[in-house]
């Protein structure tokens, strides 16, 4: 059990909108489902009425990706209040984003851009994620990005600075294990190290997802089944943890549910039924 | 002249969802390497402070190559990549991602005009309009403005065609994210008093919209949803379409003379009555005045439970 008592939900996926009419129909027995919370802002009608029935029946994680954490441009607090709200109507268990930045200037990317690992960029992120968590009224739960690029000027690796964050602003870790394969294909360097660095009291969530490998890079396209290298990171991750809610997410070419929930129950064989 | 009801036809995305966004990357990949050069060892030093690596970095994925040369003597090289080649990846990402967005929005304007043409339209359209929210739901609102101003290829058909496409193909998003009225209650609308109906106004939904057109839109997008072959660009011929939602699916419908009248008028909220009067027909002809009765109870019918309208105000004493 984590140290915030968050629930481990067992297994679940990510909503996709090509499923709702399966889920709404068969009501499958998925443990939670997370949702990318943008695509149910800035919006009065069809998403949220599906969402609303879904939610009925599940439990819902919210996932977001604008946050924009690592941003130097201020908090943006219509968001932060339409998060809220969101998090509210839906009853979800937390809200999670990433450890990254989004835009600046006023321009949004949309994209999960890297931080440079430095004692300023800690000190900036911390005091941001206490200032979320002081409006949630809830632990920020943050993960760990894809990236294909670091700067010079780092004087940290991204788990020692993930961990750094974690107890300094006192937040909760969603520690996606496809995301750790990724970079570490992309930069060089031993998954295995970045787990041993995790402090598994703080995390909460587990992502596991399918990759594009390029040969000179991997990039993180939530397409296909999920490595076995991935799920054995996974395994090992959730016993570190001591069991924690694990999510699939499959964004593109997504097949039909039973496929996607088939993909997702293989988790079974790598943490075992009975944690599952 | 009255007319009777046209058929409504269910959008061919009317049960199908949004593309929604989501944290993974584009499949999409940059062509790396070529004319991507990084001379190996060459570096400057970090950037000074966060806020300026920011600043500078979103020059770099959002700007011109002067831009992405400077910002990448700031990053490392991977195994395989420069400093280069790994800054492409995000650079590439940036408009692949708002293009898919286009694209999911706007799938008949970018059949219209082919993939390239249609990408030269997305990324100009990108640069005007960047997006400055945390949602992509409304990053396309624009686009039917920036085809009457943008720089477009000769040979495509008129702009004013485009623009006319890419507004039915908007609302058709906006109706998606619309409000739900609630249920209209046809038992108030009943019980309005005779000596009352003069002042009744219809509450207009938000989910409904009335485009007009100088060009049969409508009918271009039904084929091209339809047909696999793409039909030929038509004359301009002036028509109406109302786009709305029934039971959460999309609906669009092209709309007569005299029903674009009333329903003009009803959704601008004037009164019922002087709407009904706006529908043209002969007083003096009691056949015609019976046809018109008969075809307004088809249309209201259909307006209602189309959801047009959310609910009825009466004048106060």
């Amino acid at each position: 059990m984590n140290r915030f008592s968050l629930p481990n939900l067992g297994i679940g996926l990510g909503l996709r909108t090509v499923h709702y009419s399966h889920i709404l129909e068969h009501t499958p027995e998925v443990g939670w489902f997370e949702i990318l919370s943008e695509n149910y802002m800035q919006t009065a009608g069809r998403p949220l009425h599906f969402l609303d029935r879904i939610a009925e029946r599940y439990p819902i994680v919210m996932h977001g990706v604008s946050l924009s954490i690592g941003s130097t441009d201020p908090l943006d607090l219509t968001y932060l209040r339409e998060l809220r709200g969101l998090r509210d109507r839906t009853r979800a268990r937390w809200v999670s984003d990433h450890l990254c930045w989004t835009g600046a200037a006023g321009k949004n990317t949309h994209d999960l851009l890297p931080l440079p690992y430095t004692e300023e960029s800690l000190r900036h992120v911390a005091a941001r994620v206490r200032q979320v968590q002081d409006f949630l009224g809830a632990p920020l739960v943050l993960e760990n990005p894809s990236t294909y690029l670091e700067f010079h000027g780092s004087t940290m690796k991204e788990w020692e600075f993930l961990a750094a964050l974690a107890n300094e602003a006192d937040c909760a870790i969603l520690l996606d294990v496809n995301n750790v394969y990724v970079s570490s294909r992309n930069h060089g360097f031993s998954p295995a190290e970045y787990l041993d660095a995790m402090p598994y009291d703080r995390v909460v969530q587990l992502h596991v997802a399918g990759h594009t490998d390029n040969g000179t890079h991997v990039i993180d396209t939530h397409i296909g089944p999920v490595l076995d290298t991935v799920w054995k990171l996974a395994g090992d991750a959730h016993a570190r943890a001591g069991g924690a809610s694990l999510l699939l997410e499959w964004d593109a070419q997504i097949p039909t549910f039973e496929e996607t929930f088939a993909e997702a129950l293989r988790a079974r064989d790598f943490i075992g039924k009975e944690a599952a | 002249m009255t007319d009777r009801l046209p058929t409504p036809v269910e959008d061919a995305a009317g049960e199908a969802p949004l593309v929604e966004r989501a944290s993974a990357t584009t499949s999409r990949t940059p062509a790396l390497g070529g004319a991507l050069r990084l001379v190996k060892g060459q570096a400057a030093p970090p950037f000074r402070t966060l806020r300026e690596l920011e600043e500078r970095m979103i020059e770099a994925i959002t700007g011109g190559e002067a831009a992405a040369d400077d910002a990448a003597l700031r990053i490392t090289a991977g195994p395989a990549l420069d400093a280069r080649e790994r800054l492409e990846i995000y650079r590439f990402g940036y408009k692949a991602r708002l293009i898919e967005c286009l694209d999911d929005d706007y799938p008949i304007l970018a059949r219209t005009l082919g993939e390239q043409a249609f990408e030269r339209l997305a990324a100009s359209y990108i640069e005007h309009y960047p997006s400055r929210s945390p949602s992509l739901n409304a990053f396309g609102k624009r686009m039917s403005e920036h085809l009457r101003d943008a720089e477009l290829d000769e040979q495509v058909p008129p702009r004013s065609f485009l623009a006319e496409l890419a507004a039915l193909e908007w609302a058709l998003v906006e109706i998606i994210h619309a409000k739900e009225p609630p249920p209209f209650d046809l038992a108030a609308l009943k019980a309005i008093p005779v000596d009352r109906w003069g002042t009744a106004r219809l509450v207009r939904s938000e989910a409904v919209q009335v485009l007009h057109c100088e060009y049969p839109v409508n009918r271009y997008y039904q084929k091209a949803r339809t047909d696999d072959a793409l039909p030929p660009v038509p004359s301009p011929s002036p028509s109406a379409t109302a786009v709305y939602r029934r039971s959460w699916r999309l609906w669009r419908m092209d709309l007569t003379p005299a029903m674009t009248r009333v329903l003009d008028a009803l959704l601008a909220g004037t009164t019922i009555e002087e709407s009904l009067g706006s529908i043209g027909v002969d007083e003096s002809d009691p056949a015609a005045l019976a046809e018109a009765e008969r075809s307004v109870m088809v249309w209201f019918s259909e307006w209602m439970q189309g959801g047009f309208f959310g609910g009825i105000e009466l004048a106060k004493d």
